[in-house]
C-alpha cells in the first residue's frame, strides 16, 4: 500500500475523514473535517495516510460520545444530525503497521475466496455434482432343496475262534502286597569322633654349644660404635640343624647388625634346641632375637 | 462548545499532550505537531485536544495563510492559555515532588 506513488492512500485516507465528519456533533463537523484534512498532509507515507485516517474515525466516535449531547443541545437538537453512542470500539490508529498489512491480505484473500464462489463455485459444483441412487441391493433367491441319503447298509461279522489274549507279566512273587517293617527301637547313633589329644608343643631355640655373640659382632659395625637387636627366624629339624637359612624377620635397622645376626643364626646350625611336641623333636620354625651390645671395658 | 470548570481527566496520555506543549508553551502546534512529538494516535489525540480546550487549559485559531498561495490547507493551531499552562505545570510539579494532586 506505501510507496505506490506520492500520494498514494490519499483518497482512501480523505474518504475515511470525510466519512467520519459528516458523524461529528453540530459545529464540529467542518472544523475537524478541515483540520484533519490539513493534519492528512502531514503524513508522508500512504499507510500512515489510512492509519490517521483510522483514527480520526476513532476520535469522532470518542468526540461524539462527549461532546454530541452538548452540541446537541446547544443546537435545539433540532439539526437533525446524527450523534453517535459510543458502543466500546477499538481505536484502530494504534494498530501497527503489521497489523493493518495483515488485515489487508486477509480482507484481500477473502475477495478472493468470495470472486470464485461467486464466478466458478455453483459452474464446478454443478458439473462435480453426481446424483446419488440409494437402494436395496437383492440377490437372487435360490431354494435349497434337501438331498436324501440312502439309508446306511449294516453288515454283521461274526468271528469265530478268537484266541485268549496272554499278556506276559513278570510281577514279583511275594505273596502279600503289604510289608510290615518292624521297628522296635531307633538307629543308634554313629560312634563319635575320636578326640584328639592335646600335644605339649615346646618351641625350640639356641642350645648348647650355640656361638658367642661376641664372636659375630661385625668388627665394622663395633668400630661405628653399632648396637642393636634383629629378629630372625630359623627352621630347625629334629636334629637341631637347619633345614632352611635363616631370615630377619625384624631388622634391628642397621644393615651391619642384620649381617652378623644372620651369620650367627647360620653359624648355630646343629646346636639349636628342636621343637618337641609332647617331648619328641619335630622340625619346625620359630623365630628368636640376636643382640649386639658394646660394653665398656 | 462545553465545559469550562477545569477538571479534566488527567491521564498518562493527557499528560503527554500537555509535555509537548511545555516545551515551549508560547508556541502554537497543531494536532500533526503534537502528534509528532507526543507519538499519540490520532484517536487518542484529538478528543484529549478538544477536552482540554473546551476546558479552557488551551485555545485554537485557523492558521492565518492563504491555501492557494501556501499550495497547502490551513492547519488548526493550538496554544496553552495562562490558566492552562498554571495547571500543566502544577501537575508537572506536583510530579515531580512525587505526589499527584
Amino acid at each position: 500500500m506505501s510507496g505506490r506513488g506520492p500520494r498514494s492512500g490519499e483518497a482512501l485516507a480523505r474518504f475515511l475523514i470525510r466519512r467520519a465528519a459528516r458523524t461529528a456533533p453540530p459545529g464540529l463537523a467542518a472544523r475537524l473535517e478541515e483540520e484533519w484534512l490539513a493534519d492528512l498532509t502531514a503524513r508522508q507515507s500512504a499507510l500512515g495516510r489510512v492509519r490517521f485516517a483510522l483514527g480520526c474515525s476513532w476520535a469522532m466516535r470518542v468526540i461524539a460520545r462527549e461532546f454530541g449531547a452538548a452540541a446537541a443541545a446547544a443546537a435545539g437538537s433540532a439539526s437533525g444530525q446524527r450523534l453517535l453512542v459510543d458502543s466500546g470500539g477499538y481505536d484502530f490508529s494504534r494498530l501497527s503497521r503489521r497489523t493493518v498489512a495483515m488485515i489487508a491480505i486477509v480482507c484481500l484473500h477473502a475477495a478472493i475466496f468470495y470472486l470464485y464462489l461467486t464466478t466458478f463455485g455453483p459452474r464446478d459444483a454443478a458439473s462435480m455434482s453426481t446424483p446419488l441412487a440409494a437402494g436395496f441391493i437383492t440377490a437372487p433367491h435360490r431354494t435349497l432343496r434337501p438331498t436324501r441319503l440312502p439309508p446306511p447298509t449294516l453288515t454283521r461279522t461274526v468271528i469265530d475262534n478268537v484266541p485268549e489274549p496272554r499278556i506276559p507279566l513278570d510281577l514279583p512273587t511275594q505273596s502279600s502286597a503289604i510289608t510290615v517293617v518292624h521297628r522296635s527301637q531307633p538307629a543308634a547313633p554313629p560312634p563319635p569322633y575320636p578326640t584328639p589329644k592335646p600335644v605339649n608343643v615346646v618351641m625350640g631355640g639356641p642350645g648348647a654349644g650355640f656361638p658367642n655373640t661376641e664372636d659375630y659382632y661385625p668388627p665394622a659395625a663395633r668400630r661405628l660404635g653399632e648396637s642393636g637387636t634383629a629378629a630372625v627366624r630359623v627352621c630347625v629339624g629334629p636334629s637341631g640343624r637347619l633345614t632352611s637359612a635363616p631370615a630377619i624377620l625384624r631388622s634391628s635397622g642397621l644393615a651391619l647388625i642384620d649381617g652378623g645376626a644372620l651369620r650367627l643364626a647360620r653359624a648355630g646350625s646343629g646346636h639349636y634346641r628342636p621343637t618337641t611336641e609332647d617331648g619328641r623333636p619335630v622340625s619346625g620354625c620359630y623365630p628368636f632375637l640376636i643382640s649386639f651390645r658394646l660394653r665398656d671395658f | 462548545m462545553g465545559k469550562r470548570d477545569g477538571d479534566v481527566r488527567i491521564s498518562l496520555q493527557t499528560l503527554r499532550a500537555l509535555e509537548a506543549f511545555l516545551e515551549n508553551p508560547s508556541e502554537e502546534l497543531s494536532g500533526a505537531d503534537v502528534q509528532k512529538r507526543s507519538g499519540l494516535a490520532s484517536g487518542t489525540l484529538y478528543p484529549i485536544l478538544l477536552r482540554l480546550e473546551s476546558a479552557g487549559w488551551f485555545v485554537s485559531r485557523w492558521e492565518s495563510i492563504d491555501p492557494v498561495s501556501a499550495g497547502r490547507p490551513r492547519r488548526r493551531l493550538y496554544r496553552l492559555t495562562a490558566s492552562g499552562l498554571a495547571r500543566a505545570s502544577g501537575i508537572f510539579a506536583s510530579f515531580s515532588r512525587g505526589v499527584l494532586a
